[in-house]
C-alpha cells in the first residue's frame, strides 16, 4: 500500500514540475507573441501598428499582470481546459484543435500498439519456449533484420507502391471529403481505409521490441532454477510455460507497454506527417514549423501528462504483478 | 533390490565453441530404499551433473552419452518426458544447489506446493492447505508463512521451504544438491539434523551432494567420493572416517580438525582438477597425488572392491594386498601427510608489546529501520571495545545479523558510531571529515567472501594490481608493474609473469582469492578486514588461503580483523576471538582460551556446529 501511495505522490510532484516548466519556458523567450502575430498577418508591411498589436493582445487574452498572477491564471485555465487561441489556426482555440486531432492519434496509436504488443509478446514467448528451433530462428532473425531498416523509408515505400502506383489505398488524410465525420458507415469505412497504410507501417515494426524482449526474458527464466524445479515437480508443459516462464517474463513487457502508451502522442509525428494523417503528431509538427507557441505548449503538456500517467500506471501494474516490488518499495 | 541403479553412466556437455566436456565418466552406483548416501568432491567434479542425470533433469547442453539409470527396476535413461512426468515428485524429488532461487518469485509459497500436489493428486485446495501447514511445521516454519512470497523469507527459511516442498508427496528418493550451502553454520546444522530425523521417520532414500565431507560423513550411511567425473572411493561412512583409502579422500578429510586440540594440523590438496575436455592418460589425480608411482601416470586405476568398499587407486590396492592399511586405527593415517599441511600450535604469541593500530572503545551504533509506517530501532553494535594490533589477527565471530558487518563499516568509517571512540593512532576515526576519511582509508583494505565478483572480469591480473599502486602510491607504470609482479610472488602465484597476463575467468577460485589478497596488499595497508575470505572456497583449498593470510600478517606486521562464523578457521588464524551476539560482545579473549573453554551458550552452539567428523575421537583424547 505504501508503495502505491508513494508512487502517486511522486507522480503528482513530477506533474506539477512539468506543468510549471511548461509555464516558464515560453515566457523566457524574447519578443511579444502579439507582435509576432501582427507581423504574420501583414507580412508585407515593415512597421507594426501598436493599436493592432494591442487589439491582438486583447483578443488572445495575453495578460499584463505580474508573473504570479499569471501563474495562478495559467493553473486555472489548465483546470478548465482553456489553452488559449492557436496562432496558426486562428481563430480556432487550441482546445478545439487538439479535440480535432487527438482521437485520430489515439485510435491509430492505441490499436496498433495493442496489436503489436499482443502479437509480439506471443511470438516472443513461443520462440523462447521452442528456443533454437526453426520458429525461433526465423522470428528472431526476422525481427532483428526488420529492426535495422529505417521505418520512415518503409512507410514511404508503402505509400508510393500501394497508394500512388497501384491506387489500392488513399494517398493521405484521415477520411475522404465527402464523408461526414460521425457514427455513420461512410465515415467509418473511409477512416478505416485511410488508416490502413499508416497502421501497416507501424505494425511492421511495432512487435519487434516486444518479440525480442519477451524472448530474451523468457529464455533466461526458463533456464532459471525455479523453472527447472517446476519440471522436476512434474508439472505439465503448459503450466511451466505459462506460470513459470511467461508469467515472470512478461513483467518487463507490461511495464514497457504502459510506457509505450505514454509515448503514442510523441511517437506519431513521422508517420502522421508521411501520410498527412490528421492527428496530433502532425499538429505538433505544424505548430513547431509555424512557431505557434500556445499550440506547441499545449501539445507538449499533453505529451508530458501522457508519459507521466503511463509511468504511474506502469509502476502500479508492476506493483500488482510483481510481489517483490510491492513490499520491497 | 536397489531403488536407484546407475550403471556406467557418461554425461557430456556438448558446447558449440569449446570441445565437449566429459563431466561424468563411467559412474556406477546404487542406492537402496531408505538409504542415506553422500556424494562429495571439489567444485567442478561433476556432482551436480551426476545428480541431475540420475533424475533426468540435466540442463542443456548436458546429455547422457552412455550407460543407464534405472529407478525401481525401470530403465529411465531414455524415457520420454510424458512417461517421466507422473514419476516426478511422486517418486523422485529434489532440492537444488541454489535452492534459494528455486522458488517462483511471483507465486506465494502455498501456490508452489499446491501446483506440485495437484499435479499428482486430486487434493482439494483445503486439503492442500492442511498438508502445507503440516509440511511447514515439520521443517520448523510457522504455517502462516504459506501466504508469503519467497522474497519475504530469509535464506534459511527458503531452504527449509524447498526441503518441505521436496517431501510434499512423500517421495521414495530425494536428491539434495548442497541444500544448505551458503547458510550460517548453525542454521546448516539445524536443517541437516531435521532432515535426518524426518528421513528416518519417512524412510525415503537420499543422495546428499556436498563439497563438505565433514557434514556428509556425519549424516550419511554411505559415502561416494567423486573426482574429475569419476567415483574414486565408496565406503560406509564409519569406515571412510577410520580408514579412507584413496589419497584424495584423505586429502579432503585432512581439512577437518578439532578446534580444541592443542596442535591443529589441517591439510590441503595443492593443484587443481584436470580439464575434462582434454584427453587423459593414467590416474587423473596423479598430478596432485602424494602417493603417485610411475604406474599411476600410465594406467588408469579401476574402481575395485577393497575391504568393505570400492577404491580406484593403484597404491591403495597394492597396500591392501600387502596387508598394510586398514589396521591403522584411529587417526594414525592422518599423520602421514596427504597433502600440504598448515599447522597451528598453541604457541603463546604475546600480544603485549605489539603496537596497537586501531582501538574501539565503548562503540555503539543504533539503526532505525523503517518498514511501512513502523520504525524499529536496531541496536546493531552495543558498547563494543577491542584493539587491533600489529601482526595480530582478531577474529570477529557471530551469526549473520549479529553486527559483524556493521563493525567492519565502523572500522572503515563508512558508518559513524553514535557513541564511543574509534582511534587509529592519534586519529579519531569517528570524527574524520570527508577528506580525512579518504586519507585514512588508504590504510585499510578489504578481502571479501566472493572472489568471483570481486575482480573485474575485463582486466588482466596485472592491471588489477597496478591500478591501486598508480592511484594510491603514485608509482610510474614501470614501478607499478615490477611491484605487482612482486606481489604475485608474495601470494604464491608463480611464475608471476604468466599469472599477470591472465583474466579472472582463467583462474581457479583459490587463485582468484590470492589475487584479491595481493590487491589488498598493494597499498601497504596497516589494517586488513577479511570478511569470510574462505567460505566460498572449496574445503580442499581453504587451508591454503588461511596459511597465506597467516604468513602475510606476521611477516608484514598487518593488523587483521577476520570476520567469520567458522570457529575452526578462527582458531587457526586468529590470536584473539571476539564473539558477538545481537551487537554485544558476549565473549572475548585469546583464541585457545575461548575455544577450550567457551562460556557463552552461543559460543558453545557455534563450536558444536562446526562440521567435525572426528568428534568421537576428540572426545576419546
Ligand atoms: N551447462 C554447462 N555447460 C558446459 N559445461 C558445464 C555445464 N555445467 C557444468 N559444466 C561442467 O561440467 C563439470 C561438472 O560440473 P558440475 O556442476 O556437475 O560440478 P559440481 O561438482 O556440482 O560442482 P559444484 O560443487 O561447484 O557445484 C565442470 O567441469 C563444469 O565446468
Ligand atoms: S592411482 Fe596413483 S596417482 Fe591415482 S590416487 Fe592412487 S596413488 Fe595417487
Ligand atoms: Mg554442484
Amino acid at each position: 500500500m505504501i508503495y502505491f501511495v508513494r508512487r502517486f505522490a511522486v507522480f503528482l510532484l513530477t506533474l506539477w514540475a512539468a506543468i510549471t516548466l511548461n509555464f516558464i519556458i515560453p515566457r523566457l523567450q524574447p519578443g511579444d507573441p502579439a507582435e509576432r502575430i501582427v507581423r504574420r498577418l501583414n507580412p508585407n508591411s515593415r512597421t507594426v501598428d501598436p493599436n493592432q498589436v494591442e487589439a491582438v493582445r486583447k483578443m488572445l487574452g495575453l495578460p499584463d499582470t505580474n508573473i504570479f498572477e499569471q501563474y495562478l491564471q495559467y493553473l486555472q485555465t489548465l483546470v478548465r481546459g482553456e489553452f488559449g487561441v492557436s496562432y496558426s489556426y486562428f481563430p480556432f482555440t487550441v482546445t478545439h484543435m487538439i479535440g480535432q486531432t487527438l482521437p485520430w492519434t489515439l485510435v491509430l496509436g492505441a490499436v496498433t500498439l495493442f496489436i503489436g504488443f499482443v502479437v509480439g509478446t506471443l511470438l516472443g514467448a513461443w520462440a523462447a519456449w521452442r528456443r533454437n528451433g526453426p520458429f525461433d530462428s526465423v522470428t528472431t532473425l526476422g525481427a532483428t533484420f526488420l529492426g535495422t531498416l529505417p521505418s520512415f523509408w518503409i512507410a514511404l515505400l508503402l505509400l508510393y507502391v500501394c497508394a500512388f502506383k497501384w491506387g489500392w489505398f488513399p494517398v493521405g488524410g484521415g477520411y475522404s471529403g465527402d464523408a461526414q465525420p460521425g457514427w455513420n458507415w461512410a465515415f467509418i469505412s473511409s477512416a478505416f481505409e485511410h488508416s490502413v497504410l499508416p497502421a501497416v507501417s507501424i505494425l511492421l515494426f511495432a512487435p519487434i521490441g516486444w518479440i525480442l524482449g519477451m524472448r530474451n526474458n523468457m529464455v533466461t527464466i526458463l533456464g532459471d532454477d525455479y523453472t527447472r524445479l517446476a519440471k522436476a515437480k512434474g508439472l505439465s508443459e503448459r503450466r511451466i510455460a505459462l506460470w513459470y516462464g511467461a508469467r515472470v517474463a512478461v513483467l518487463p513487457n507490461v511495464a514497457g507497454l504502459a510506457l509505450a502508451v505514454g509515448g503514442i502522442l510523441g511517437g506519431s509525428v513521422v508517420i502522421e506527417q508521411i501520410f498527412s494523417y490528421p492527428g496530433m503528431g502532425r499538429l505538433l509538427f505544424e505548430a513547431l514549423r509555424d512557431g505557434d507557441y500556445p499550440l506547441m505548449q499545449t501539445v507538449f503538456l499533453f505529451i508530458i501528462i501522457g508519459v507521466l500517467l503511463a509511468d504511474l500506471v506502469a509502476d502500479f501494474l508492476y506493483g500488482v504483478l510483481d510481489p517483490r516490488v510491492r513490499r520491497g518499495g | 533390490m536397489s531403488l536407484l541403479a546407475v550403471d556406467q553412466l557418461d554425461v557430456t556437455y556438448l558446447t558449440r565453441k569449446r570441445p565437449p566436456v566429459q563431466a561424468v565418466r563411467g559412474v556406477s552406483l546404487t542406492i537402496g530404499p531408505g538409504e542415506f548416501v553422500g556424494l562429495v568432491g571439489e567444485s567442478g567434479s561433476g556432482k551436480s551433473t551426476l545428480g541431475n542425470a540420475t533424475i533426468r533433469l540435466l540442463s542443456r547442453p548436458g546429455e547422457i552419452t552412455g550407460g543407464t539409470v534405472s529407478f525401481n527396476g525401470q530403465d529411465i535413461t531414455a524415457l520420454g518426458e510424458d512417461r517421466l512426468r507422473p514419476m516426478r515428485w511422486r517418486d523422485i524429488s529434489t532440492v537444488f544447489q541454489s535452492s534459494m532461487n528455486s522458488l517462483n518469485p511471483v507465486m506465494p509459497i502455498e501456490a508452489q506446493f499446491r501446483d506440485a500436489i495437484q499435479a499428482h493428486s486430486r487434493a482439494s485446495n483445503g486439503q492442500v492447505r492442511k498438508r502445507v501447514a503440516e509440511l511447514l511445521t515439520m521443517v520448523d516454519i510457522d504455517p502462516s508463512f504459506m501466504r508469503f512470497y519467497p522474497h519475504e523469507l530469509s535464506g534459511g527459511m527458503k531452504q527449509r521451504v524447498a526441503l518441505a516442498l521436496a517431501l510434499a508427496l512423500e517421495p521414495k528418493f530425494v536428491l539434495l544438491d548442497e541444500p544448505t550451502t551458503g547458510l550460517d553454520v548453525v542454521v546448516q546444522r539445524a536443517i541437516l539434523e531435521r532432515l535426518r530425523v524426518i528421513q528416518r521417520e519417512q524412510e525415503f532414500a537420499v543422495l546428499l551432494i556436498s563439497h563438505d565431507l565433514g557434514s556428509v560423513l556425519e549424516f550419511s550411511d554411505r559415502v561416494l567420493v567423486m573426482y574429475a567425473g569419476e567415483i574414486v572411493e565408496e565406503q560406509a561412512a564409519a569406515d571412510m572416517l577410520r580408514h579412507p583409502r584413496h589419497p584424495y579422500s584423505r586429502g579432503l578429510l585432512g581439512s577437518y580438525a578439532s578446534p580444541t586440540a592443542k596442535t591443529i594440523a589441517i591439510t590441503y590438496i595443492p593443484g587443481r582438477p584436470p580439464d575434462l575436455s582434454k584427453p587423459h592418460q593414467g590416474c587423473l589425480f596423479a598430478p596432485r597425488c602424494v602417493d603417485a608411482i610411475p604406474l599411476c601416470r600410465m594406467k588408469a586405476p579401476e574402481l575395485l572392491p577393497l575391504g568393505d568398499g570400492l577404491v580406484a587407486c593403484h597404491v591403495a590396492k597394492m597396500r591392501a594386498e600387502a596387508g598394510q592399511l586398514p589396521e591403522q586405527q584411529g587417526r594414525s593415517w592422518r599423520t602421514q601427510a596427504a597433502g600440504a599441511v598448515f599447522t597451528k600450535h598453541t604457541v603463546a604469541k604475546d600480544p603485549t608489546g605489539a603496537e596497537d593500530i586501531l582501538r574501539f572503545e565503548g562503540v555503539s551504533k543504533l539503526y532505525t529501520r523503517r518498514r511501512g509506517f513502523k520504525t524499529t530501532l536496531v541496536q546493531a553494535v552495543d558498547d563494543v571495545s577491542f584493539v587491533l594490533s600489529k601482526g595480530h589477527v582478531t577474529a570477529l565471530v557471530g551469526q549473520s545479523g549479529s553486527g559483524k558487518s556493521t563493525i567492519a563499516k565502523l572500522v572503515t568509517g563508512i558508518e559513524r558510531p553514535d557513541s564511543g571512540e574509534i582511534s587509529f593512532g592519534d586519529l579519531r576515526v569517528d570524527r574524520l571529515g570527508r577528506r580525512g576519511l579518504r586519507d585514512f582509508r588508504k590504510h585499510i583494505q578489504m578481502v571479501f567472501q566472493d572472489p568471483y565478483s570481486a575482480l573485474n572480469p575485463a582486466h588482466t591480473v596485472l592491471s588489477t594490481l597496478m591500478r591501486p599502486l598508480i592511484n594510491h602510491k603514485g608509482m610510474s607504470r614501470g614501478q607499478a608493474q615490477s611491484r605487482a609482479l612482486e606481489l604475485l610472488e608474495t601470494v604464491g602465484l608463480t611464475p608471476p609473469e604468466r599469472f599477470g597476463q591472465r583474466h579472472p575467468h582463467q583462474l581457479s577460485g583459490g587463485q582468484r582469492q590470492r589475487i584479491v589478497i595481493a590487491r589488498a596488499l598493494a597499498p601497504e595497508p596497516a589494517i586488513i578486514i577479511a570478511d569470510e575470505p574462505i567460505s566460498s572456497l572449496d574445503v580442499s583449498i581453504r587451508a591454503e588461503i588461511l596459511e597465506l593470510l597467516d604468513g602475510l600478517v606476521r611477516e608484514q606486521g598487518i593488523a587483521m580483523l577476520y570476520i567469520t562464523h567458522d570457529l575452526l578457521s578462527a582458531r587457526l588464524l586468529a590470536d584473539d576471538i571476539i564473539v558477538l551476539n545481537e551487537g554485544k560482545v558476549v565473549e572475548a579473549g585469546r583464541a585457545e582460551d575461548v575455544i577450550a573453554n567457551p562460556q557463552h551458550a552461543y559460543t558453545q552452539l557455534l563450536l558444536r556446529s562446526i562440521p567435525n567428523p572426528f568428534v568421537e575421537e576428540t572426545a576419546a583424547d
